[in-house]
């Protein structure tokens, strides 16, 4: 199994760790710190998702993705420091502080956006994929969405559309039970999930989101017809998100113990190391240095946000039009 | 226009010449949306078009228009010129979570990463006997968004020379044609000409007011000053043309000659765009105003569907030529 590459997984586990290790600066040093404004949206529990939906992707596929994007975001490259620096407003982030946590765009690395109005990357992945179709190229276009933009009219036209016109949208549904504060069984009809686009002739798989070798070799196998002959696709992953919704959220519907419980259980990085472990992929002192490695690449790159500089107030009435200033 | 002949042609027309130039000159434009291919648009205005260039780059759409506007976004990130129609302006309240929330922040949000070079075509206004879901002048929603240029021809010559320069712009642009205004006829150039946003026409000169107008109005405020001249009284007519960009300093120019300012749309009055051309008139040159401007629009109402009550709402020529009368009175 090409998931089993020892190489391979050693970078799933240098890609999670980092998604992990940034989130949690996010959490327990911007936060407290109050470095950010509004709110930001943690991955922490679904890196297996990005890390092995994208690893199994090429780096030319445009990928779009949600308010939650951090993980896709660094799964696709883009710099710790230049997503910490858009985080805190710097000048030297993504989208030199005019998007925040919930707008990193990279169009270099074809990372479109994050789109963090739920069920609206949708049909733009579509027009993203109508592009790809015109082109004859065969890239594959990414879309992540969480449970929730399954019950919007946006994923329902845009999955028609994509399967009407044969558009190569991966659909790439990252079940973590809860939109915002509602579990999946109070706001979805059915909760089997992967049934919820089959009425578009659009086959759907229901994936482990938390083991990375299944993402991976889920998303690798849906991607590939996909480049000989366009056609959309949809895989759910089940997965959990270990924090709340935002950093603000006081997570006032779920018991105590769920995400500790779930941590415990289904951290999908722990279940890596173990997985790696028992097949003397590494030992404990090799993930240790993996560790310590990583952590100290965010470490270095939150320093240099921290010294980052800010943009001047008038920088605000600036690139409203592609030509031109604000009148 | 080196050759200076001119055709007679419908506003539909038009529009769908500028459509069929466009997409000869470049094959990144796309045309899709609610009936455009072989039946060519409920009003007409892509007739052909699928016969010519193939039905992938005019496609007919499922009724989507959350999926068309996304679709139209996602396209023109990726380096397509779509033109997008959307049946009515009332359906652009659908379409708005692409067109407002995507379209209009993308090169903003993203830093100036990306542009999205899309049109938004869609047909409002009443007069038709469509009543209040397939009726409305959005126009003045659309201008307040930043990020958007809204476009609101009135003639055929505008509406063709316009709607190629939206195809060209690299930002997002709300057009807006008339639906009762596509049988309209008008002069045209034989030869290509594009008309750049942001630059408003004098379509009448005159010495004793001026009235702003765009999108049909405009026609009724020609055909009411010309019997306001028969009365003596000389109104310069101006069209803005773009209500985003504006052209505010060809309105002031204007009203410095003639000192007294009307506006006239048959948006609903209250919350309407002539109140922003009001208020740029009055901060920008009080002291060329010899009176209060005044606005002309609907009243604060849904558009009825009885003829009757419809005319009533909607300004008539008749209502223009009273109320400008009566303003100079």
């Amino acid at each position: 199994m090409a998931g089993k590459d020892p190489a391979r997984l050693l970078h799933f586990y240098e890609d999670m760790l980092r998604i992990r290790f940034f989130e949690e600066k996010v959490r327990d040093v911007l936060l407290p710190q109050r470095l950010f404004r509004g709110s930001s949206d943690l991955y922490i529990g679904q890196e297996a998702v990005a890390v092995g939906a994208l690893h199994a992707l090429r780096d030319d596929d445009p990928v779009i993705s949600t308010h939650r994007g951090h993980g896709h975001a660094l799964a696709r490259n883009l710099d710790p420091y230049a997503l910490f620096c858009e985080i805190m407003g710097r000048t030297p982030g993504t989208c030199h502080g005019k998007g925040g946590s919930m707008h990193i765009a990279d169009a270099g690395r074809h990372f479109v956006g994050e789109n963090p109005v739920v069920g609206s990357s949708a049909p733009m992945a579509a027009g993203l994929a109508l592009a790809c179709a015109l082109e004859r190229n065969d890239r594959v276009v990414a879309c992540f969405f969480g449970e929730g933009a399954l019950n919007t009219g946006a994923f329902n036209e845009a999955a028609n559309l994509a399967s009407l016109w044969r558009l190569p949208v991966l659909f790439l549904c990252e079940n973590n039970l809860y939109a915002i504060s509602v579990p999946l069984e109070k706001a979805s009809a059915i909760t089997e999930l992967e049934n919820r686009a089959c009425c578009y002739g659009i086959k759907g798989q229901r994936v482990n989101g938390m083991r990375v070798m299944d993402v991976y070799e889920a998303v690798s196998q849906a991607a590939g017809p996909m480049r000989e002959a366009a056609a959309p696709a949809y895989l759910v992953f089940d997965t959990y998100r270990f924090e709340g919704h935002h950093t603000a959220d006081k997570q006032t519907y779920r018991p105590d113990d769920e995400a500790l419980r779930q941590f415990r259980e289904r951290d999908p990085i722990h279940i890596l190391e173990r997985e790696m472990i028992e097949d003397h992929t590494v030992d404990l002192d090799t993930s240790i240095a993996y560790r310590d490695r990583i952590r100290a690449e965010i470490d270095d790159a939150l320093a240099r946000a921290l010294e980052a500089p800010w943009p001047e107030p008038e920088e605000a009435l600036v690139g409203v039009y592609a030509k031109g200033e604000v009148e | 226009m080196a050759s200076g002949k001119m055709r007679n042609i419908t506003f539909a027309q038009a529009v769908r010449t500028a459509l069929r130039e466009e997409m000869k000159r470049d094959e990144r434009v796309i045309v899709f949306g609610e009936d455009v291919g072989q039946y060519g648009g409920v009003y007409g205005c892509t007739t052909g078009l699928q016969r010519e260039f193939g039905e992938e780059r005019v496609r007919d759409t499922p009724i989507s228009e959350m999926g068309i506007a996304g679709i139209a976004v996602g396209a023109a990130l990726a380096g397509y010129r779509p033109v997008a129609e959307i049946m009515y302006v009332d359906f652009l309240t659908h379409a708005s979570d692409g067109i407002v929330n995507n379209a209009a922040k993308w090169h903003y949000m993203s830093g100036g990463q990306f542009s999205v070079p899309v049109v938004f075509r869609s047909p409002g206004g009443g007069g038709a006997g469509y009543a209040a879901q397939h009726s409305q002048n959005l126009e003045a929603w659309f201008a307040h968004i930043p990020g958007l240029k809204v476009v609101v021809p009135g003639v055929p010559r505008d509406a063709r020379g316009l709607l190629k320069a939206a195809i060209r712009d690299d930002d997002p642009v709300v057009f807006i044609e008339h639906k009762a205004h596509y049988g309209f006829k008008g002069e045209m150039p034989a030869d290509e000409e594009l008309i750049p946003f942001g630059v408003a026409e004098v379509k009448r000169e005159g010495t004793d007011v001026t009235i702003v107008s765009w999108s049909r109005t405009l026609t009724f405020a020609l055909e009411a000053a010309e019997q306001l001249a028969g009365e003596g009284i000389s109104a310069e007519v101006v069209d803005p043309r773009t209500l985003q960009p504006l052209d505010i300093t060809t309105i002031c120019e204007s009203v410095a000659k003639t000192r007294h300012l009307v506006v006239a749309h048959e948006a609903v009055t209250f919350g309407g765009f002539g109140g922003e051309i009001v208020a740029q008139v009055t901060e920008h040159a009080w002291e060329s105003l010899d009176r209060p401007p005044l606005r002309i629009g609907a009243p604060f109402v849904p558009l009825p569907y009885s003829e009757p009550m419809e005319t009533f709402v909607i300004p008539q020529v008749s209502d223009l030529v009273a109320r400008v009368r009566a303003y100079l009175g």
